[in-house]
């Protein structure tokens, strides 16, 4: 049977660009898939450059891969996760993408005429701009979720398991690198008195106003976690006890100076502070030098900041 | 249960296939390259695939190993696919050898060209012993700076039934390195393997 008909139908209906280039990358022929959607035609081009005929291709790039094919006799690949599209074409979900052109896998594939001397590359180019759209949604939907696993839900600061998490690296980095480390615990003075008063909505709204606050006098390094109902958590990442100090009064004028207007009330809160500061501790126990701390500032009167100190007694050993 | 061991002739013809094939290939690298390329005469081994992962992580412990599959289809069944192994730290050697500095191709792109590179060129002259022709399927890198490559080599090797380990060193004149390259080969491509060097081994 003969079949030589079967071929120019199929090539011009297939859904795969088919480009075929010679030895010197000169074009030899291309199928309907490129032609319409490069808006080319095969008679005007043809003997011409390939990269003086699609704009904008990865020369170099593309030169190394044919001459490879070509010299090797072997195939050559790229793929649209790591080269998003060789030649710039439109692709047809134009709403359902952000993507201006067609994502594609090429095969690069040695062809020697049946003279058994010309060579030739055929490159076979496939849309795959469904993949790299569903690929992108999952992208985005993992940042989404990343981001939502270490948030608290009310606040937008940290959660507690990846606030307690990220102080276990600064303590590590603290360690490796000899950098110093400070950690402030802070509690809202009388937040039940609070709630009695203006409901859990009031408190709530407290709550994300004051870690707005906060928020605003902290570096980016700096890393806020609420901790546990309205207690919350900074790690200072390379700053000793002084500076942390210097940054616990700050907060803690700032948060009395600030108004709070809740239904059309005026409320004022405060905050005390417990700091403590890397020298050689565990995680743990930084969290429960700041808290002892922390309990102190409390004793002593609230809105105010207190700083870990070693007991008295064990001062006193030492001094011994 | 089939069994898919080779004899000590089969073994010995298909090492020396592989010789001849390594050969080839490094002779059309060194034209490509436009350097002296010297494949030392590589050891086959072959291994059961259940004991790969195992295998591997011994010999890559400690390191980060970027894991590259290549599928390979011929005539009358043959077929399976190849792993190239290599260590992390000889990814910019290569890349350097193969002229990637003057633009802006990725680590993976650069490490699927290689991969290509070599397993298609080997495997081009293998066939080239066997009668035969390769199609090939586009690359995928299975695992990349990941440590626990030994597991996804274990689910990768579970559906092959034979695993031909070919340690390959590439020695060229100014750079040198090491990969490691296994064919793994599906059952009944495994028979028709057999076959095949039967009928080579009968006709000398």
């Amino acid at each position: 049977m003969q079949l030589d008909w079967l071929l120019q139908p199929l090539l011009a209906q297939l859904n795969t660009g088919v480009l075929v280039l010679n030895d010197q990358h000169q074009i030899v022929f291309f199928n309907q898939f490129i032609a319409r959607r490069a808006d080319k035609r095969l008679e005007h081009t043809q003997g011409q450059l390939v990269y003086d005929v699609f704009d904008d291709l990865p020369r170099a790039w593309l030169q190394r891969k044919l001459d490879g094919v070509l010299s090797l006799q072997a195939p050559a690949f790229s793929s649209w996760e790591q080269r998003q599209y060789i030649l710039k074409l439109p692709h047809l979900r134009p709403l359902s993408s952000d993507s201006l052109y067609m994502a594609q896998n090429c095969t690069m594939l040695p062809l020697t005429a049946p003279d058994g001397v010309s060579n030739y590359v055929c490159m076979l180019i496939e849309d795959a701009t469904d993949a790299y759209v569903y690929q992108l949604q999952l992208q985005q939907s993992m940042a989404q979720l990343e981001l939502a696993n270490r948030t608290d839900g009310l606040t937008g600061v940290y959660n507690r398991r990846y606030w307690q998490q990220q102080l276990g690296y600064e303590v590590a980095r603290a360690v490796r690198y000899q950098h110093s480390l400070a950690l402030l615990l802070f509690d809202l003075d009388k937040f039940k008195q609070l709630n009695d008063q203006y409901g859990h909505q009031g408190g709530d709204a407290v709550l994300v106003e004051l870690s707005a606050v906060i928020g605003a006098l902290l570096r980016d390094t700096d890393l806020l976690g609420r901790y546990g109902g309205e207690e919350f958590g900074v790690v200072l990442p390379e700053t000793d006890l002084q500076g942390a100090v210097l940054v616990a009064n700050r907060i803690c004028k700032a948060v009395a100076e600030h108004q709070l207007l809740f239904n059309g009330q005026t409320l004022s809160v405060t905050v005390s502070i417990g700091v403590s500061s890397y020298k050689g501790q565990t995680a743990d126990e930084l969290i429960q030098q700041a808290d002892m701390a922390l309990y102190n500032a409390k004793r002593q009167g609230r809105n105010r900041v207190v700083a870990w100190q070693e007991p008295a007694e064990v001062y006193l050993k030492q001094v011994k | 249960m089939t069994d898919f061991q080779f004899s000590e002739e089969q073994r010995d013809c298909l090492q020396e296939l592989v010789n001849v094939a390594m050969g080839l290939a490094s002779d059309k690298l060194a034209r490509y390259l436009n350097t002296l390329v010297h494949l030392q005469v590589p050891a086959i081994k072959l291994v059961k695939t259940e004991q790969l992962p195992e295998h591997f992580a011994d010999r890559h412990q400690q390191q980060s190993v970027t894991m590259i599959s290549l599928g390979f289809f011929g005539d009358q069944g043959l077929r399976g696919e190849t792993i190239m192994l290599y260590q992390l730290e000889n990814v910019g050697v290569i890349a350097k050898l193969l002229g990637y500095s003057d633009d802006d191709s990725s680590e993976a792109e650069m490490l699927t060209d290689i991969s290509s590179v070599l397993t298609t060129t080997f495997l081009n002259g293998l066939a080239e012993q066997l009668d035969n022709s390769f199609s090939y399927a586009a690359p995928r890198i299975l695992s990349s700076r990941d440590k626990h490559f030994a597991e996804k080599l274990a689910s990768t090797a579970e559906q092959w039934q034979l695993a031909l380990q070919v340690d390959i060193r590439y020695q060229l004149t100014d750079y040198s390195f090491n990969c490691d390259m296994i064919l793994l080969i599906p059952g009944e491509a495994v028979l028709r393997l057999r076959l095949i060097l039967d009928q080579i081994l009968a006709s000398f």
